[in-house]
């Protein structure tokens, strides 16, 4: 078997390799408005420490969510009544619209008219968890 | 500038609670890989058993069943994630920052004592509301006494969680550092506080009294240091550069099932090997030398005492999975030289490393499979999915028989798992 041994220390043969290849045409006439691309997830996240992404399972938030969505969940967000919210009922996690009914009633509502709102007598029976900021669903 | 400890209060637990609302309020441990022992527990559990560390899972299952304690599987990229996110929040409120540990960070602080209580809960507020993790801030003019002020946090204010020892007088000061044990302080190992208590220095205010060239003369430069920090001099410095690529990579593991077949371990040698050169490729490095080893069991009875080991030097540096596993394999020969061995633990060890730089060796003398990309393409499949028998030889071979980490209670991989994601209800 052969034992290879270096000829030359390996730093002295370095081969020049050209990253950036010369254009040897007319330079692009983009290069004065240098610019990154647009990234979905820029877009999308406020906060990446904040941010955690979730399965939405069931229907009782469709249309607004489809069942099996992929939920985009912030937790840097203060909750406001009319925002959807991934919240603590019971031990249980849900995704429901955040409500403050007529008479001061804290409610858990369901987009979808077949299923009920979750109404709350005290507001310490609930958590929030992180209010959903994006709902990401296949284009069927 | 003051300095302040920021750790998190029973980061594990507080990790699975964080994602599973069932555990609030409950008594949580985690166990080690493999299930073996516990490894970290709640306040709660704590308060129900305060020498619940450590103990080994079956001692401790029925006791958990009856008490209602909750019992997890190490979550590592649960807790790697959230870590990295607490460090994360953490850098924004200040630009001296070194990540210490898994679930401690010092940072550099300006203002006074008062000010810097306000701004702790802040921090503490927030890391909590992002991760929903608890943070305790400790602060103090040098990093020992901020590790003291996170003692002071344990015992006299862990509902608040924040503490700067600059709201205390001298007098109260010294009281303070009275009331703790030398041995209870960062960096005093117990064996030099055997040999403090001998020379009768047995609390922290001890301690920080000595001539600290006398401390020097008597232990070292890092017992001299204490002294002087405990003083409230700064000497410690935070070390806020990454630390650099590790100079050594060992990917070793128990196994859930003793291995008794030598071509069961052939698989576990190839996945090690190729685990080990995927973190090598991570940092970025190359290898010159690998090591292989497997080992029965010390406490084993039904095993005879025996340990095989290989060693192989690579002519060119590399990070080829391919190359790596072959060279892991040269252990297979010395396995099993007698009858009746269990092999209970094995590793594969990579050492003389350095950073890929770029250049590239002649090719020559590059192995045949590299630059082929192989390594990188299994890192990309390896990141996009979970668990997928893809690999090199055996190393991809589907559910291996038994011997594979056991994480029977483990909770979701939700931060780093597309397919583990957390579900809620609609």
């Amino acid at each position: 078997m052969l034992t290879p041994f270096l000829l030359a220390d390996p730093s002295e043969v370095t081969l020049p390799i050209a990253p950036e290849a010369a254009q040897c045409g007319f330079p692009s006439p983009a290069q004065d408005y240098p610019s990154e691309e647009l990234s979905l997830v820029e877009h999308l996240i406020r906060d990446r420490a904040a941010t955690y992404f979730w399965r939405a399972a069931g229907k009782s938030m469709e249309p607004v969510i489809p069942d099996g969505s992929l939920l985009v969940v912030d937790r840097g967000i203060t909750p406001v009544p009319g925002r959807i919210v991934i919240a603590i009922v019971d031990g249980d996690f849900t995704i429901k619209r955040l409500w403050i009914s007529d008479n001061g009633q804290v409610e858990l509502r369901a987009e979808n008219p077949t299923h009920p709102h979750i109404v709350l007598p005290e507001l310490s029976e609930m958590t929030v968890w992180g209010v959903v900021t994006y709902i990401i669903s296949p284009a069927v | 500038m003051s300095i302040a400890l920021i750790d998190a209060e029973s980061f594990y637990a507080s990790c699975e609670a964080a994602f599973d609302p069932k555990l609030r309020g409950r008594p949580i441990v985690v166990l080690s890989n493999n299930d073996g022992c516990v490894v970290a527990a709640n306040t709660l559990a704590k308060r129900i058993d305060p020498g619940i560390m450590f103990k080994p899972y079956f001692q401790v299952q029925a006791w958990a069943n009856t008490m209602g304690v909750a019992v997890r599987s190490s979550n590592y990229e649960l807790y790697g994630a959230v870590s990295n996110r607490i460090a994360e929040i953490i850098s924004r409120y200040s630009a001296w920052q070194e990540v210490y540990s898994i679930d401690e960070s010092f940072v550099g602080l300006r203002g006074t004592p008062e000010e810097l209580e306000q701004v702790g809960r802040y921090i503490r507020r927030t890391v909590r509301q992002l991760t929903g993790v608890p943070v305790r801030v400790a602060m103090g003019r040098t990093k020992s006494l901020a590790k003291v002020a996170a003692l002071g946090i344990k015992r006299a204010f862990p509902e608040d969680g924040v503490l700067h020892l600059g709201r205390y007088s001298d007098e109260q000061m010294s009281a303070i550092l009275d009331s703790i044990p030398v041995t209870d302080l960062w960096g005093v190992a117990s064996r030099s506080g055997k040999k403090l208590s001998v020379m009768n220095v047995r609390t922290a205010r001890e301690l920080r009294d000595l001539d600290p060239k006398w401390a020097r003369r008597k232990f070292n430069v890092n017992m001299e240091r204490i002294v002087i920090e405990l003083r409230g001099e700064p000497c410690i410095p935070l070390e806020m550069v990454p630390p650099a690529a590790k100079d050594q990579l060992i990917f070793s593991r128990s196994f859930s099932k003793k291995i008794t077949d030598k071509r069961d371990m052939e698989q576990v040698i190839s996945l090690y090997a190729q685990r080990v050169s995927a973190r090598l490729r991570s940092q970025g490095s190359l290898t010159s030398h690998l090591s292989s080893w497997a080992m029965a069991g010390w406490a084993d009875e039904g095993s005879v005492p025996h340990s095989a080991q290989a060693s192989v030097g690579l002519s060119v540096p590399t990070d080829d999975p391919i190359t790596l596993t072959k060279a892991a394999r040269a252990l297979l020969p010395k396995l099993f030289p007698f009858d009746g061995v269990r092999y209970a633990r094995a590793g594969v060890v990579l050492t003389d490393l350095r950073q890929a730089d770029g250049v590239q060796p002649l090719a020559l003398f590059r192995p045949e499979f590299e630059g082929r990309g192989v390594g990188q393409a299994l890192d990309l499949i390896n990141q996009r999915f979970t668990d997928v028998p893809v690999g090199v030889g055996l190393g991809g071979m589907k559910r291996p028989p038994g011997w594979e980490m056991k994480r029977d209670l483990l909770s979701k991989r939700c931060l780093t798992n597309w397919d583990e994601l957390l579900v809620a209800a609609a």
